[in-house]
Order: C-alpha cells, then sequence, then structure tokens
C-alpha cells in the first residue's frame, strides 16, 4: 500500500476523539484512587498501638514521608513518559526519594545494630508483608497501566516499571501504619524485597501484555 | 491536529501530507533500505492516529511527530535485526534440492562427458594432454617423462584441446 494512500485512508475513518487530560491531571486522579484504596485496606487491618508515638520519632516520619514521596513521584514520571514528546528524564524524578527511602531503611539498621547489637539484625519471616504489597499493589499497577494505555506503542517498559515503583512505594507506606515491624532490617528486607519484587514482575509479565504494534484500522 | 481531534478530515488529511516528508526524513536517516524505511513511516502513521487523543494542542506538534516516528524506526529496525539473523536471502542458492549430491548433477555430467572425450582422442594425444595440462609439467619435463620431443609434444597438445573443443561443441 502506498503511503499517501494509506493516509487518505486514515483521513477518510477518521472519528472525533476526546483528549487526554493531562498527565499531572492522570496522575493526581491515579493516586487519589490508590490513596483511598489503601486507606481501606488499613482500616481493616485497623491502626498499628504504637502509631502516635511512632510518628513522635523524626527518623520514622522521614523514612514514611520518603516512601510517600517516591510513590507520588513515580506516578508522575509514568504519567509524562507516557506521552510520546516528553523528555524521558522524568524518569529520573522518583530516585531521589528512592534514594533517601534506602538510605533511611539502611540508617535505620546500622541505629538498630548500635542500640541492640548483633541481635538487630536477625531475620524472621514476614510473609503478610510482602503478601499485602504485591496483592495490593498489583491491582494498583494494573490500574495505573490502564490509565497509561496509550503508552502502549511508545515506551511501555519505563511507564510499567514506575508503575509498579508508585504502586509498592504507596503500598509500602500503607503498611507501616498498620503493622508493626521492630527491626528496621526487616522493613528493609520486607518491604524493600516486596517493591523489588513487583517491580521484576513487571518486567517479566509487561512485555508480552503491553508491546503490540499497532494495527491496520 | 487540534481540529483533527474534533475529527476535521481535510484537516487531518492536510497534516498528515505536510508532515510525510518530516516522518520520511527521520525514517531514512535511521534506515538504510528505502522499503523498510517507508513501512517505518506507515507505521508511525497508523501510530499517530492511534495515540492522536493523546497530543496536547498547547504543546508544539512537531516533538510529539519525532518521536513517535523515532520509536517506530527503531522497532523495525529491531525487527529486521532479529530477522536477519534467521533467515538467509533466497537468491544465494541456484539450487535449492536437500540432498548435497542433488545439486551437483550438472557439473558431474559435464565432468561425465568430459572423461569421455579424452577417452576417446589417440594414445600420443591424451599422453600430451595429461602432462602438459593436467599435471602442469614444462614442456622439458614432459617431454622426459613421456619419451616425445618437445614439438611432436606442442602439436599433440594443440591437437587434443582442438579435438575436445569439437567434441563437446565449443565455438573456436
Amino acid at each position: 500500500m502506498r503511503t499517501e494512500d494509506l493516509i487518505g485512508d486514515l483521513a477518510t475513518e477518521l472519528r472525533p476523539v476526546r483528549r487526554l487530560p493531562s498527565p499531572a491531571a492522570q496522575a493526581a486522579l491515579w493516586l487519589g484512587l490508590a490513596v483511598v484504596v489503601i486507606a481501606i485496606a488499613v482500616a481493616l487491618h485497623g491502626l498499628r498501638h504504637d502509631l502516635a508515638a511512632r510518628m513522635l520519632l523524626p527518623h520514622e516520619v522521614a523514612q514514611w514521608l520518603a516512601s510517600v514521596a517516591t510513590g507520588v513521584a513515580a506516578a508522575f514520571a509514568a504519567a509524562m513518559l507516557a506521552r510520546p514528546d516528553r523528555n524521558w528524564r522524568w524518569a529520573l524524578l522518583p530516585l531521589p526519594p528512592l534514594l533517601a527511602w534506602g538510605l533511611s531503611l539502611g540508617w535505620g539498621c546500622l541505629a538498630d545494630l548500635a542500640r541492640m547489637g548483633p541481635e538487630a539484625l536477625t531475620l524472621g519471616t514476614s510473609w503478610g508483608c510482602l503478601r499485602f504489597i504485591i496483592l495490593l499493589g498489583a491491582p494498583l499497577t494494573a490500574l495505573q497501566l490502564w490509565l497509561l494505555r496509550h503508552a502502549g506503542p511508545l515506551r511501555p517498559m519505563p511507564v510499567l516499571l514506575l508503575g509498579g515503583l508508585a504502586s509498592a512505594a504507596l503500598c509500602s507506606a500503607g503498611l507501616s501504619l498498620f503493622h508493626h515491624l521492630d527491626a528496621a532490617v526487616m522493613v528493609l528486607l520486607w518491604h524493600g524485597g516486596a517493591t523489588a519484587v513487583l517491580v521484576l514482575l513487571g518486567w517479566l509479565l509487561g512485555r508480552p501484555l503491553l508491546l503490540r504494534a499497532p494495527r491496520l484500522p | 491536529m487540534a481540529a483533527a481531534q474534533a475529527g476535521d478530515r481535510r484537516a487531518y488529511d492536510a497534516l498528515l501530507r505536510a508532515c510525510l516528508p518530516l516522518l520520511r526524513g527521520i525514517a531514512r536517516r535511521r534506515i538504510l533500505n528505502p522499503a523498510e524505511a517507508e513501512d517505518a513511516v506507515q507505521d508511525a502513521l497508523l501510530t499517530i492516529h492511534q495515540l492522536r487523543h493523546s497530543y496536547d494542542p498547547a504543546r508544539p506538534i512537531r516533538p510529539w511527530l519525532v518521536a513517535i516516528t523515532e520509536r517506530r524506526a527503531i522497532d523495525r529496525l529491531r525487527r529486521h535485526g532479529r530477522r536477519a539473523g534467521r533467515e538467509t536471502s533466497i537468491e544465494d542458492f541456484g539450487e535449492t534440492l536437500a540432498a548435497p549430491g542433488a545439486n551437483t548433477g550438472e557439473a558431474r555430467v559435464a565432468a561425465t562427458e568430459l572423461r569421455a572425450a579424452v577417452a576417446e582422442l589417440p594414445p600420443a594425444q591424451r599422453t600430451a594432454l595429461g602432462l602438459a595440462k593436467l599435471e602442469d609439467l614444462s614442456l622439458a619435463e614432459a617431454s622426459a617423462r613421456s619419451g616425445m620431443s618437445v614439438g611432436a609434444l606442442k602439436v599433440a597438445t594443440h591437437r587434443a584441446v582442438k579435438a575436445l573443443r569439437r567434441r563437446l561443441g565449443v565455438e573456436d
């Protein structure tokens, strides 16, 4: 088929479309939905008994805020990258809060080590954390992909990975509100680990699900 | 593009035709093969059509078009690279029979004919041809080996080649 004929065909079958909202509005919409879903999940579990005391510790507050900031920044970056003409450097936006979050978790481990000695590094299992982040994070990632499905023919993978990161970071923040993990190393392992697992799942499953070449109309 | 989003076919047609040279330029810069580059342009047009609701009229359209075309051209190149690794161009083979011996039939027939023709030559000519042309000896060596004089060898070789030519239907 000649390209000029293709243009003719495309123009002939043109239908009016509704413009997408701005990336910021899309990110805000997803964040709103995510917060509602996570708030419901947290309410079902009940807030942790020592939350008020915890929130007085500047280190804990900083860590919690860093995870929230990671989620917000990743959601915004995903919405930006879903547009063809936006710079890929938006993908770097969530890196500073992510770094701060990781550092604060690592610092927490060191502080525990100084306070409690080697037993601070005793590893336990907390499948609950993993389950919560993945079971709640996966549908949230899917929701974001559906909102940003126009990224499919362009750069689906970065959008998917950022979506997974945003979901996991927000779920981790929600989890911290009701789940009790004393040792920071456990938080690092189970929250950070669950985030990594979710992003990895997105990486593995996203390609077959998302990468679609455009078809003739 | 804003008019196209609202459904104005004429504006859409004009826009796509106007940006066609730009899209072709991008695709050709990336892809050497002109047909492949044109396919990438068509991919890009389809993607532009598919994503036309994601364009924000407040922003310039050029980067939007360029980004989509670059992406489609790179996709084409990747697909082409993967395919090129698996396939071999068919023009490289005159014959495509599976058994290795089957494709050398013509050469074997020619060799048999040649051998039969050589066998029918007079013995002196056959010896001269074998020593001078097949074993590639110098005339002096061939003369020593066969006991024929250099002059006789020259004549016999010449006649043998001439006879073979006649026999195999090659014109002088």
